[in-house]
């Protein structure tokens, strides 16, 4: 199956550079693809919004530490490093920025447009594996809880585990809810489990 | 007889004003006295035309002034660039124009391009040999404190890591702008945190302001003299040691070269200084490695009978050039210099006493690639120098 040709029309890039051949060089080759650049330095801009912002370029060289409000690995939009040192401390702090992709510095006439591809690609999966990472930590965090609140019903209804977990998933799902959710609000309308406990010990008694 | 010699240009470009202007000049005046001397003998065919241009510390003026020598000019080389930002700076235009630059000082390493001859240590000329005869004599502990550029960030990465790799701790690491001398906060985290030692990166007017403050602390408590707590570098000069008088007795550096180095080399070299720059009192390895440059060049064309870029670097690599340094070689897959870094330790007189000299020539290694697997080379000393990145000097 062949790729689908990106289409950038009315994408908007920032720049965070100091003015610089670099810039005007970026500027030119996003216009051949339909990315208009704003330049910025070295702050973002004051009324930077990145839901108006598609990708931005940074200076691997002179950035520093606070220049993105964001925390590490967690940019908004794709971002492409713009390197001149190699040396290893900068290469690092630009990976810290969670650059997607880099371009080496000098720029010439190419290199914008698959740097952009490539990074657009990376930050969709980082976007992708952050999600996937935080729904599971939710999940983690809430697995005590599904458990009870299945043992809860089996219990209650004198159901089976099986049963008693397609109840839960059925009454999550009616409810539009997760059914890590569904089980939490169970547990709070039914705040004592520990009788449950009780209840058990009674039964084998 | 008679025939006028051949005018070859020969672009200089040191920045002799700004934040690091004490070593631009001392890069100008070693590259103008080795083109005074080449002129004078009747050794070349030709004479070399110096073209000048300042780019006054400011980063931006250094691509245009290198494109004014080497494109518009008739310059083939330049020997000139401070910074490493500048260095940078230029590379873009000697890729364009086919120029070749010859880049005399120390630099944090990580490039090798084709266009630029670098003449100056890299890390595992400086601050690994610094470190390794520091780290053994004075403590594991240091603060690390450097000028806010690439050069101070990345020499200081670099220490931690051979600081940690030998289960030393940093105390504490301050950057200060380029050119900044307000200084006196390092003072009080230096005395409140007692560091086996203090790494000194800064540059210019603020490594002098520092060492200053340090010696009025020391003049406050005596267990931070340098022989207790030394500040050790690896890039300060003899000039420096001369403005700096009594604060700077006592503290270290490291060089490939030093103006009190005893060798017939040196000798010579010194002879031909008070000839041709006789108002000159005080040089380094800025200025030995500027002149070193201008020579190599010289000898290239000489032996080639033209001037391209490739031609001179072969030259370069294939035969030694004995200077002030000594003997001098160009690596031929890095293009950078052999060279044998020394310890010296500022003394009243001015200048440095020469305190270690292994005398040998540390291949160049810019991307510290051979460095992790001679783990030795940290924890004791000399004995871990080994093949295969050492030359003996004969």
């Amino acid at each position: 199956m062949s790729p689908h040709t990106p289409n950038y029309q009315s994408w908007n890039a920032l720049i965070l550079h100091r003015p610089h051949e670099i810039v005007d060089a970026v500027s030119r080759q996003l216009l051949h693809f339909g990315i208009r650049a704003q330049t910025s330095w070295p702050e973002l801009p004051t009324d930077f919004d990145p839901m108006t912002v598609n990708i931005i370029f940074f200076d691997g060289d002179m950035g520093y530490d606070a220049q993105f409000p964001w925390p590490e690995a967690y940019a908004p939009v794709p971002m492409i490093a713009l390197i001149g040192s190699e040396a290893p401390g900068r290469v690092a702090w630009a990976i810290k920025q969670s650059a997607d992709a880099h371009l080496l510095k000098p720029i010439g006439s190419g290199g914008v447009y698959s740097a952009v591809m490539i990074a657009t690609e990376a930050h969709k999966r980082r976007v992708a594996l952050n999600t996937e990472m935080a729904q599971n930590q939710f999940r983690l965090a809430h697995r005590e809880c599904l458990a009870k609140a299945t043992a809860h019903l089996m219990v209650s209804r004198d159901m089976t585990e099986n049963e008693a977990y397609q109840a839960l998933r059925v009454m999550a799902m009616s409810a539009q809810m997760s059914i890590e959710s569904m089980a939490a609000r169970i547990l709070e309308h039914s705040p004592d489990d520990l009788k449950f406990g009780a209840a058990k010990r009674n039964d084998r008694a | 007889m008679g025939q006028a010699k051949e005018l070859v240009s020969i672009g200089i470009l040191f920045s002799t004003e700004g934040p690091y202007a004490s070593l631009g000049r001392e890069g100008y005046h070693g590259a103008l006295t080795a083109i005074a001397e080449i002129n004078e003998t009747s050794d070349y065919p030709f004479a070399l035309v110096p073209e000048i241009r300042d780019p006054k510390g400011q980063t931006e003026n250094y691509a245009s002034m290198c494109r004014e020598l080497v494109e518009n000019g008739n310059s083939r080389f330049v020997v000139g660039c401070t910074t490493s930002w500048s260095r940078k700076e230029v590379i873009p235009v000697l890729e364009k124009t086919g120029g070749q630059l010859w880049y005399p000082c120390p630099y944090e390493g990580f490039e090798t391009n084709e266009h630029v001859v670098y003449l100056g240590t890299c890390a595992n000329q400086h601050i690994v040999p610094l470190l390794d005869y520091v780290l053994a004599r004075h403590g594991p502990n240091p603060m690390l404190i450097g000028s806010n550029y690439i050069w101070g960030w990345e020499v200081n990465r670099i220490a931690r890591e051979l600081i940690e790799q030998s289960s030393g701790h940093v105390v504490g690491e301050r950057f200060v702008p380029l050119g900044d001398v307000d200084i006196a906060h390092l003072i009080e985290e230096i005395r409140a945190s007692r560091p086996d030692f203090v790494l000194n990166v800064l540059v210019g007017p603020s490594s002098l302001a520092f060492v200053r403050a340090y010696h009025e602390l020391a003049k406050e408590d005596p267990s931070f003299s340098p022989a207790r707590r030394p500040i050790v570098s690896c890039n300060w000069t003899e000039a420096e040691v001369r403005e700096l008088g009594a604060a700077a007795i006592g503290h270290l550096t490291t060089a490939p070269y030093f103006q009190s180095l005893p060798s017939d080399d040196n000798a010579n070299f010194l002879a031909k200084l008070a000839r041709f720059a006789p108002a000159i009192r005080d040089v380094s390895a800025y200025f030995a490695q500027a002149y070193s440059a201008v020579h190599m060049i010289a000898r290239g064309m000489a032996a080639s009978g033209g001037s391209n870029p490739r031609s001179i670097l072969e030259h370069a690599m294939d035969n030694l050039y004995r200077g002030p340094l000594g003997p001098l070689r160009i690596a031929e897959n890095t293009q950078h210099a052999f060279l044998a870094p020394k310890i010296g330790m500022a003394r009243a007189e001015g200048g440095f006493e020469i305190i270690d000299n292994p005398n040998i020539l540390l291949a160049p290694d810019p991307y510290l690639a051979r460095q992790k697997s001679e783990k030795a080379f940290f924890s004791s000393g000399k004995t871990g120098r080994a093949a295969p990145y050492i030359r003996v000097i004969k």
